[in-house]
């Protein structure tokens, strides 16, 4: 591990040369809000950003991504996309997201289409600069990351921190110039950044223990507070396309307008979404918009915990903020399920 | 087996659907090859018997027009409604909201009376006849549609989304119109035009209708958080969306 010391010209100038080495994507303003994209030149960047519209995971697992060619009949060639790139200014609690779903697209039948891409990125988390609206990472224990990143970068007084990992890292650390090493205060600098982070991260209070929620969850199945809320719900799947830890896709084929040859793709779905539990024959086995509503909280607190030991839920607050009306904030449920007991379940 | 034998027949329009398949271009050099065009006002002059599948456009608002659909419907094994005027009645159902004397008198003033003017309640495609299959939007989007036509040419059963505009303008990481304190159709309204108006900085009109289940009960209550009534989300969604019924709450 190393770190080093960079005012805003060395790290504009660095920047600057990771574009010219790669494709870089980094965080830009779009309108009054933030998003990844492609970075031209380094003045686009924006650390100081609060919380991105769509989370960085789009790099890894596209919107829609084509899987493989075919043409009817036999003859099929998958598709791939491994060009390195880098992903410029990850927040913690997004970072952990990505980490989750390496869990669960190598566990099983690992998932060649977004293993590939994974190991193409160069991933630089920058710690949060500008707490958003919603964010509560500071509850679920992602306000902050310690290790697994490929860069890390660190706002201090007149400049950055950045600290760079493995094989990966020393790429990055090549391209600086005329590195210093950070110095003990520097560093200390950083140690109190974390601190505030965990701190200030919390615009909302989980009050639940994670390690508890399972057991709360299974305990509330019948809670009224499922169909509450869902009377609210358009059904809309804005919550899950916000989310970065949500990585249910749809797959369709398009063929071209000589019906010779077409392509198989993927896009992001919703378990939000009226459709997302029909299978062939017509059969929807979550037909309800509360059924699909308490699905969600399931998979955050519940199933996914089941599979990679970690609360599927990084405390970004985007659900919170997409939500037209206002009934997405996991917080909230998780606490009033806490705070009201449904009287069936207690009777358990 | 020979291409399907494909026509397309307008109602009460702008036309501007049909002229979205003209607008294909050289793609509609692929179209022919796929399918046999053999009835067009708009395009050609021949006429045609019995057809595989016809396209109707627009809405149905005279007694002829049923019959005429109704003849259409017969001639055809697959009937298409396109565009919202057919699909569900669009712009044109703003007239069923006054009596038909007072919308005659608007819209035609001292002429109202001539024999040539006389026209019912307007009716979407699927309330006169059987509709098999629908092409939402004011106009079609031309990529659904050569998609669907594809589809269907493939002996696939066409995606046709049953989401709202929401999904798509959240993958296109459009700023929420609702941030800006407009009242978006979006969470109501079907998807399938790539949330064109929000990703060009206005709100969804809801050109395309409902989804399947529109929560319209959600939509009178979260109008309040914004500030905004019901009458002002009645306002907007009856532009297009007049005597649906799923959008009375």
């Amino acid at each position: 591990m190393s770190v080093y010391k960079l005012n805003m010209e060395q790290l504009r100038n660095w920047v600057g040369r990771l574009i010219a080495e790669r494709p870089v994507y980094g965080v830009r303003q779009k309108d009054e809000r933030f998003v990844f994209g492609r970075l031209k030149k380094p003045e686009e960047l924006r650390l100081d950003y609060d919380v991105t519209i769509l989370p960085p995971k789009k790099y890894i697992l596209p919107t829609r991504e084509n899987l493989l060619a075919y043409q009817p009949g036999e003859h099929y060639e998958s598709l791939w996309a491994d060009e390195p790139f880098v992903l410029l200014g990850v927040h913690p609690y997004d970072f952990v997201a990505i980490r989750q779903l390496d869990l669960l697209f190598e566990r099983e039948k690992p998932d060649e289409h977004y293993l590939r891409r994974r190991r193409a990125a160069t991933i630089i988390v920058a710690d949060v600069e500008r707490a958003s609206d919603n964010v509560f990472a500071g509850c679920v224990g992602t306000a902050v990351v310690k290790d697994a990143f490929d860069g890390l970068l660190t706002r201090v007084e007149d400049g950055y921190l950045l600290e760079v990992r493995g094989e990966k890292g020393e790429w990055l650390a090549s391209l600086l110039e005329s590195p210093s090493p950070a110095n003990a205060a520097e560093l200390s600098r950083r140690n109190d950044v974390w601190e505030n982070n965990r701190r200030r991260l919390r615009k909302h209070e989980l009050k639940v223990p994670p390690e508890q929620l399972g057991d709360l969850l299974r305990r509330s199945v019948d809670h009224p507070l499922w169909e509450e809320k869902a009377r609210l719900c358009y059904s809309c799947g804005s919550c899950n396309l916000v989310c970065p830890t949500c990585y249910c896709f749809d797959v369709r084929d398009e063929s071209d307008w000589s019906l010779d040859k077409g392509v198989r793709y993927r896009v992001w779905d919703g378990c939000l979404l009226e459709d997302f539990a029909m299978v062939a024959g017509g059969h929807n086995f979550r037909p309800t918009r509360a059924a699909r509503y308490r699905h969600r909280y399931y998979r955050k607190g519940l199933y996914v915990p089941e599979m990679i030991g970690e609360l599927a839920c990084v405390g970004c607050g985007r659900c919170i903020t997409a939500c037209t009306a206002g009934i997405a904030n996991p917080v909230e449920v998780y606490n009033r399920l806490q705070e009201e007991p449904h009287e069936d379940d207690a009777a358990e | 087996m020979g291409k399907p034998r494909v026509a397309i027949f307008d109602f009460a329009c702008c036309e501007g659907c049909q002229l979205q398949i003209a607008n294909l271009d050289e793609d509609l050099l692929n179209l022919i090859e796929l399918v046999e065009p053999v009835e067009w006002r708009e395009a050609m002059s021949e006429k045609a018997g019995q057809i595989d599948v016809a396209i109707v456009e627009g809405s149905i608002t005279r007694a002829e027009d049923e019959q005429r659909l109704k003849e259409i419907r017969q001639r055809a094994e697959i009937l298409m409604a396109l565009g919202s005027c057919a699909t569900h009645g669009g712009v044109n159902k703003l007239r069923n909201r006054v009596p038909l004397e007072e919308a005659q008198r608007i819209v035609y003033g001292a002429s109202a009376g001539m024999p040539h003017l006389q026209s019912g309640q307007v009716k979407a495609v699927h309330e006169v006849v059987p509709v098999d299959l629908k092409i939402y939007g004011c106009p079609i989007e031309i990529t659904e549609f050569s998609r669907i036509i594809r589809e269907l040419a493939a002996g696939r059963t066409p995606f046709v989304p049953n989401y709202p505009v929401c999904v798509e303008c959240k993958l296109r990481e459009n700023v929420c119109r609702y941030e800006y304190n407009e009242i978006c159709l979006g969470p109501v309204t079907r998807a399938g035009c790539n949330a064109r108006c929000p990703s060009n900085g206005m709100w969804c009109f809801g050109c395309r209708g409902p989804v399947d289940h529109p929560n319209i009960n959600a939509a009178y209550d979260v109008m309040a958080k914004y500030g905004k009534t019901v009458e002002d989300l009645v306002g907007k969604l009856e532009l297009f969306c007049s005597g649906e019924e799923r959008i009375r709450g």
